[in-house]
């Protein structure tokens, strides 16, 4: 089964991501911030991690370079409330995102990147 | 005849006291009543404004935040770390570099992998001791990050050097070694996207202390309050002074002192005043009363205001000797800065500022100190003389002391009532033995620090900032059982 | 006797402190009990609002049991709190979702309790129900309730009219512009910024008639709000109408012009007027930002204009100048500049060039 890891403080955000994910045959991993991650999640190869860009004490470009070293992933997706075309210029820029999705957001635009 | 004389001087010596005391007691109210109306608004206004609608929004002012380095190498690297996290969409960080003897500067060079960029026709319109070379980072996460090297100026001097090169419409004067909260940008421009018949100069919000704290990787993670009594009092006195005097005046439009260790200014306004003045070691209140004497002058509707949250923590003197020398310090700058600006003394041109604002400070900031040293004097005195009366003393003792309980426990009930720090029992009862116990063991040394301040003032004892050994947060202390 | 007097304070002030701890002790028992319960509220919701959008194959959702749910957390009539803290977890959804699953949930709020609590707040005489009510009515897409908005848009809470302004624009799209820019009352940058928003998110296709059509409006703060919509549609047919604006003696509209006008590529002749614009703008920040816009828009150095403001300007601008020609190759010039410096007389006259 594949793996997906999702990051996101809003709760209802973050719930309603993990149903999505979960239906689309992963198994699920639902975090509400990175520090709710513990040592064998660095170990996992996860397929997918969907993660939010603002979390305390790490820059959101930093994290999304960091995220590369710390956990093994195949793709990385960002869903995040500070979507401005600015910020997601940046974060594109670094080309280890495959989609930026700044909140409100379409679902469906998810579920066709990890279908 | 003798005697008659000390009696007279002694009535009107007790009806100085009274009436002052009365007035101050009567303002504290008076601040009571307005500041709770204020964080009550504020709460208010909040739901309507709310963090994620700023975090998402586009078109909202751009923020620098300049924060002066001296010699900060034990920590400047996870410091420069904690203020690149800060939730804001445009933002830049400036850090200066102020002449640092110690390798501040190489380990900023080494982990943001700066380089330097041609600085040949950088602009100063605040003129500042010479800037010698400007650095960006390589790095694409670190692009917002700038780092300005300069020879040694002074803080006011490095706050100057950043304003300079600062590109955004806001800046926010810190210091490098301060953990500012995560969503604090997000919370101080609220003021400025909100207002339409007045223009904010200043926004400042309450500042916090974190002694004994838990910090990881800049950001408090679990705080505290200090295992020492000099600062944990400290923390009710900050409470009291951020909720009670600064939200109060910010109700009014009163505030002519936002805190030098985080305050949000419009940059254009800043350099119309020429930006800090260097020549003071109160330059916050200085710059504070400069900007709103500006702004009276040229007739332009205004407001600097205030935020109840603690958004910025900081560390407080651990010792009796450092909490001396600062506020020896606070008061020296105090009262360099109301003789600079004694124009302003019950003067109708400045308003409310003229007739209400800077007499208050004259009178009970910069007179407190004075009136409580001489009070001390004359208790010594009038006893020896044998004119007072020990029963009315101890009553009218006790019902003052009990008043200063009551106000130190409402500012501490405000708190808990609308933030979340501080939120245990325990944390609550040490909180307020710590307030009861401020009188007796704390004031005095304030008013020895103050006293001291003045003394130098009035007999030209030359005195600079000062030392603060700070313990920084680097070391986490060990968990408590 | 006034040991008398001083012994009754001292009684009335412990009495006063003593009433103060009780008030301390309550608020702490009562935020923690609160806070636990707002929690239950909270994941309960989002389960709820989860298996509705993405049920297990071949289940339905149960909207028995979606009820059932939150009124065994508490969300029933007699708790007022409650219910709010409910609707305000629905805005707070609603603004987070599009596309189907916005439709979806849309329809999951009108089965689910509360109903028409908002429209009820209107009435309300404290501003700040008021504006919530204003607040939930938008949000929650309940367009019958325009009419009422329009009436509100110049209440004179910022608030209330605040959040009746930005209904409108949602409910009316580009046909609010009849009234946002003829508004008695002052709009705050927030208004601006979110009325700018919601057109751009909700009416993305810009209907220039009723746009300029608010040309006419002479308010500074419609001016500015149609320049900031003139930027985010990027609408460079009707850049003219920023341009206007660059030298125009309000520093915030200055201010706003210039920050818009910066997104835009000009035409030669725009640019020559935006050049001459320039002089007249007395604020040297702002010269300096429009300095560097010209730079980075213009596709060859005007020398006779940079010329100009090396010899003429002041220092900050003559540096900045300086800074332009001589990363773009024209070195000698900013050589023969610095030389007439030193063979000049300190107070010597303008020249022009």
């Amino acid at each position: 089964m594949r793996k997906a890891l999702v990051i996101q403080e809003d709760i209802i955000i973050l719930k309603i991501i993990e149903r999505l994910v979960v239906l689309n045959h992963y198994e699920c991993k639902a975090i509400r911030s990175i520090n709710d991650l513990d040592i064998e999640d660095q170990s996992e190869n996860f397929d997918v991690i969907i993660s939010d860009i603002l979390f305390d004490g790490i820059a959101p470009l930093d994290f999304v370079f960091q995220i590369q070293e710390i956990i093994l992933h195949k793709s990385l997706i960002i869903v995040t409330n500070m979507g401005q075309k600015k910020i997601q210029k940046e974060i594109l820029a670094s080309q280890n995102v495959i989609g930026f999705f700044p909140i409100p957001l379409d679902m469906d635009n998810i579920q066709k990147l990890i279908a | 005849m003798e005697i008659d004389l000390y009696y007279y001087i002694y009535l009107v010596l007790k009806y100085f006291f009274l009436f002052y005391g009365f007035c101050l007691i009567a303002l504290y109210f008076f601040a009571i009543l307005l500041s709770n109306r204020s964080v009550n608004r504020n709460k208010r206004k909040a739901r309507f404004l709310q963090v994620n609608d700023i975090v998402s929004a586009t078109d909202i002012p751009s923020i620098t935040l300049i924060a002066p380095a001296f010699n900060e190498g034990r920590t400047i690297v996870e410091n420069v770390k904690s203020l690149l996290s800060l939730q804001y969409p445009f933002y830049d960080l400036i850090i200066v570099n102020d002449g640092s003897t110690d390798n501040t500067l190489e380990l900023l060079i080494d982990k943001y992998d700066l380089e330097p960029f041609d600085s040949t026709f950088i602009t100063q319109p605040i003129p500042t001791s010479t800037v010698n070379k400007i650095y960006r980072s390589r790095k694409l996460q670190y692009r917002q990050l700038t780092v300005i090297d300069k020879n040694n100026g002074g803080k006011s001097d490095a706050n100057n050097a950043g304003i300079n090169f600062a590109a955004t419409e806001l800046v926010l004067c810190t210091d490098a070694d301060c953990i500012i909260e995560q969503d604090a940008l997000l919370k101080m421009v609220r003021p400025y996207l909100e207002e339409f018949d007045q223009e904010i100069v200043a926004c400042g919000a309450a500042i916090g202390i974190i002694n004994d704290s838990i910090v990881k990787n800049g950001v408090v993670e679990k705080l505290r309050l200090p295992d020492r009594l000099i600062p944990m009092i400290q923390v009710v006195e900050y409470i009291r002074a951020f909720l009670l005097g600064r939200m109060a005046w910010s109700e009014i439009n009163g505030v002519m002192l936002v805190s030098g260790a985080f305050g949000l200014y419009a940059r254009n306004r800043m350099i119309e005043v020429n930006g800090f003045n260097i020549h003071t070691v109160g330059e916050d209140l200085e710059l504070g009363i400069r900007l709103r004497k500006h702004m009276e002058e040229i007739k332009v509707p205004y407001k600097m205001v205030y935020l109840p949250e603690t958004l910025c923590w900081t560390e407080a003197p651990n010792s009796i000797d450092v909490l001396i020398k600062q506020r020896d310090r606070w008061a020296r700058g105090l009262w360099e800065t109301m003789r600079l600006h004694k124009d302003l003394f019950f003067n109708r041109k400045y308003r409310d500022m003229g007739l209400f604002y800077y007499p208050y400070w004259m009178f009970f900031e910069l007179g407190a100190p004075i009136v409580e040293f001489v009070g001390f004097l004359s208790l010594i005195v009038f006893t020896i003389l044998g004119l007072i009366n020990w029963n009315i003393a101890i009553l009218l003792f006790t019902s003052v002391y009990l008043l200063g309980c009551i106000f130190s426990t409402i500012s501490i009930f405000i708190y808990v009532k609308n933030f979340k720090h501080y939120s245990t029992g325990k944390e609550v009862v040490e909180l307020l033995l710590a307030a009861y116990l401020e009188p007796f063991i704390y004031h005095p040394i304030l008013v020895l620090g103050q006293v001291q301040g003045y003394y130098k003032k009035i007999f030209g004892v030359k005195s600079g900032w000062g030392n603060m050994d700070r313990k920084g947060f680097q070391a986490l202390p060990k968990e408590k059982q | 006797m006034e040991a008398e007097i001083l012994k009754l304070l001292i009684k009335f002030l412990l009495l006063v402190l003593l009433i103060t701890f009780g008030s301390i002790a309550y608020t702490m028992l009562y935020r923690k009990w609160r806070t636990r319960r707002l929690k239950l509220i909270e994941n309960s919701f989002a389960n709820i609002c989860s298996l509705y959008l993405y049920p297990k194959p071949n289940e339905k959702p149960n909207l028995i049991e979606i009820q059932r749910e939150l009124k065994a957390v508490g969300i029933v009539p007699s708790k007022p709190r409650n219910v709010q803290y409910l609707i305000d977890l629905m805005i707070r959804t609603q603004r987070s979702i599009l596309g189907v699953n916005y439709i979806k949930l849309k329809t999951l709020f009108t089965q689910i309790p509360p109903y028409g609590a908002s429209a009820s707040k209107l009435n309300n005489k404290k501003w700040y129900i008021k504006a919530r009510g204003i607040r939930e009515i938008y949000e929650m897409d309940q367009s019958q309730y325009t009419r009422e908005l329009i009436r509100l848009r110049n209440n004179k809470n910022i608030y209330v009219r605040r959040e009746a302004q930005i209904g409108i624009v949602i409910f009316l799209g580009w046909k609010s512009l009849r009234f946002l820019p003829y508004l008695k009352r002052q709009m705050t940058l927030w208004q601006q910024i979110k009325i700018v928003e919601k057109l751009n998110d909700l009416y993305p296709v810009p209907d220039l008639k009723h746009l300029r059509r608010a040309y006419n409006s002479d308010r500074p703060y419609a001016n500015e709000l149609i320049m900031r919509i003139i930027r985010k549609f990027h609408l460079t047919e009707d850049v003219a109408y920023i341009i206007q604006f660059i030298d125009n003696p309000k520093f915030e509209t200055r201010e706003a012009a210039i920050y818009c006008i910066s997104s835009f590529l000009l035409s030669d002749e725009q640019l020559v007027e935006i050049k001459e614009k320039f002089k007249n703008i007395n604020n040297t920040e702002q010269q300096l930002l429009l300095l560097k816009y010209i730079q980075r828009i213009s596709s060859e150095i005007d020398l006779s204009f940079y010329k100009d403001l090396l010899y003429n300007g002041n220092d900050i601008i003559k540096l900045s100048t300086a800074d332009i020609l001589w990363n773009n190759g024209f070195k000698e010039e900013v050589q023969d500049y610095y030389y007439h410096q030193y063979t000049q007389n300190a107070d010597s006259e303008s020249i022009s060039v």
